[in-house]
């Protein structure tokens, strides 16, 4: 079905100061209709009236013109802007659809061209095909004459249909997972700074002050380490997916510095209050020290191994 | 004497016109994109990728075609990462036709002008360097298609803040033998 979509202009209203601004904000567009193109867009559907996913839509000028190809947007839509006016052959083409050909549609320049198409589910290849589709089969001899498409070459349709919830899936993962990256390199800065507060804050000769500067920072550390590690537990796993590579890495070294990040805080206390108290630090508070570090060192090599290839 | 020879003739032409008829599979496919950010370089590889040529009247065309999953660059990450930012759950085929001379088949180089549809983008590349060997029937071309993410309106994905570079040429390695 073809639709012709006029494009109307409303006049009457006074005023030159309207005029001046009018013409300031469409003369791009009244420049691209005077470049002389027209646009073709349009909706595929299946015999459902679904919308047909990243269909191949081919505009070829019947003057031998330009051929132009769009695909199929997740609502089915498709547009060609910027064609030369005349008349174009129209192919449609998806994955588990009969190819589809419009002999001949008519693009100018005052008019956007709308050419809705409804698809019919293609039919099972027989395993012995009679002679005329034998004809029709991509190996067939010498009577083919037309260029091959995305069908003939037997992808499963798994692997050739879209699948917009698994990209919204993706999307959500992406996002959340870049919040994760910043968040881990915001997290670097409190963290290597507590690291170096560390020097001041144990030992004999220690005053409460420094102390009290490493405890602000290391707690600041674990807010924000537990808010990079949210991102990262929260963001949606992709099904079918395998991990490998240095990510493998990336989340071995998050069971270490994990419970790290728990333990380092909790003998972190135990050992501030044992030095608050003029106490030596001792007991399982001692355990502070080197599972910090080693947190800090699980840290640090998780962030290396998706920064750098080693 | 003459319908005779003009039969005679026929039928020394009928193979050749089978032949200009003819059909081109695609053997076996490397194709390899390269992303440089300031940190690294990736390559990400696939072999998944299946073809098909057409001829008639002395011109072939050309169809490959490849899944957007199967390319692996060794981080099931940023696999993951790169199916999200080229929109390959919603566009998962990446497809590169172009038209050819037969005569094409004889040389040891040629240029193709390609259209490739990625990430519900189509792109045109002119004149496409390749080379081209042929041996025991079967036809080798290797060469690179200058792609860029501009291309293709994708975004450049970034790691640490830093954005790769929009340049990701792919690099192609193909075996066809005549069907």
């Amino acid at each position: 079905m073809l639709r012709k979509v006029f494009r109307t202009r409303r006049s009457g209203v006074p005023g030159l100061v309207f005029w001046v601004c009018l013409s300031v904000v469409f003369a791009p567009f009244l420049m691209a209709q005077t470049t002389g193109t027209g646009t073709l867009s349009g909706r595929v559907i299946d015999a459902s009236s679904n919308a047909v996913a990243n269909a191949t839509v081919t505009a070829a000028s019947a003057e031998n013109g330009p051929m132009r190809s769009a695909t199929t947007a997740t609502d089915g839509s498709y547009e060609f802007d910027g064609l030369p006016p005349g008349n174009y052959r129209l192919k449609f083409e998806a994955a588990g659809f009969k190819t589809l050909e419009i002999p001949s549609t008519t693009v100018n320049e005052t008019e956007t061209a709308v050419l809705d198409e409804k698809l019919e589910a293609g039919e099972p290849i027989s395993e012995k095909p009679t002679p005329s589709q034998q004809d029709n089969l991509p190996n067939a001899p010498s009577s083919i004459k037309t260029e091959p498409s995305l069908q003939d070459l037997g992808f499963p349709p798994e692997q050739t249909q879209a699948n917009p919830r698994e990209q919204a899936l993706l999307d959500k993962r992406t996002h959340m997972l870049k919040i994760h990256q910043r968040m881990g390199l915001i997290t670097t800065i409190p963290l290597i700074a507590t690291v170096a507060t560390s020097l001041n804050a144990g030992g004999k000769n220690t005053s409460t002050t420094s102390r009290d500067l490493h405890t602000a920072l290391g707690g600041l550390t674990g807010d924000l380490y537990f808010m990079t590690a949210y991102y990262a537990i929260r963001a949606p796993r992709v099904p079918g997916t395998e991990t490998h590579g240095p990510i493998r890495f990336h989340k071995v070294m998050a069971w270490i510095h994990g419970p790290g990040m728990i333990a380092t805080p909790i003998l972190g206390i135990m050992a501030f209050d044992q030095k608050n108290k003029g106490e030596r630090v001792h007991g399982i508070a001692q355990a502070h020290g080197p599972v910090a570090i080693v947190t800090a060192g699980a840290f640090g090599a998780a962030l290396l191994s998706v920064s750098v290839k080693f | 004497m003459k319908r005779n020879i003009l039969i005679a003739l026929a039928l020394l032409a009928f193979p050749a016109l089978a032949l200009a008829e003819g059909q081109w599979v695609l053997e076996q496919c490397t194709l390899t994109y390269h992303v440089s950010h300031p940190l690294h370089q990736t390559d990400g590889v696939s072999h998944a990728a299946r073809g098909k040529g057409a001829c008639h009247a002395g011109q072939c065309d050309f169809l490959i075609a490849v899944p957007v999953k199967s390319f692996d660059s060794g981080d099931s990450n940023r696999d993951l990462h790169m199916l999200q930012v080229t929109r390959g759950a919603e566009f998962p085929i990446v497809t590169v036709r172009t038209r050819l001379p037969e005569s094409t088949a004889a040389s040891a180089t040629f240029n193709a002008d390609l259209e490739i549809q990625f990430a519900g983008q189509t792109a045109q590349y002119k004149q496409v360097s390749f080379k081209l060997e042929t041996q025991g029937g079967e036809t080798h071309i290797t060469g690179t298609i200058p792609a860029t993410l501009a291309d293709f309106k994708i975004d450049p994905p970034s790691l640490l803040t830093m954005p790769v570079k929009n340049e990701i040429p792919v690099r192609v390695d193909m075996t066809w033998h005549p069907q």
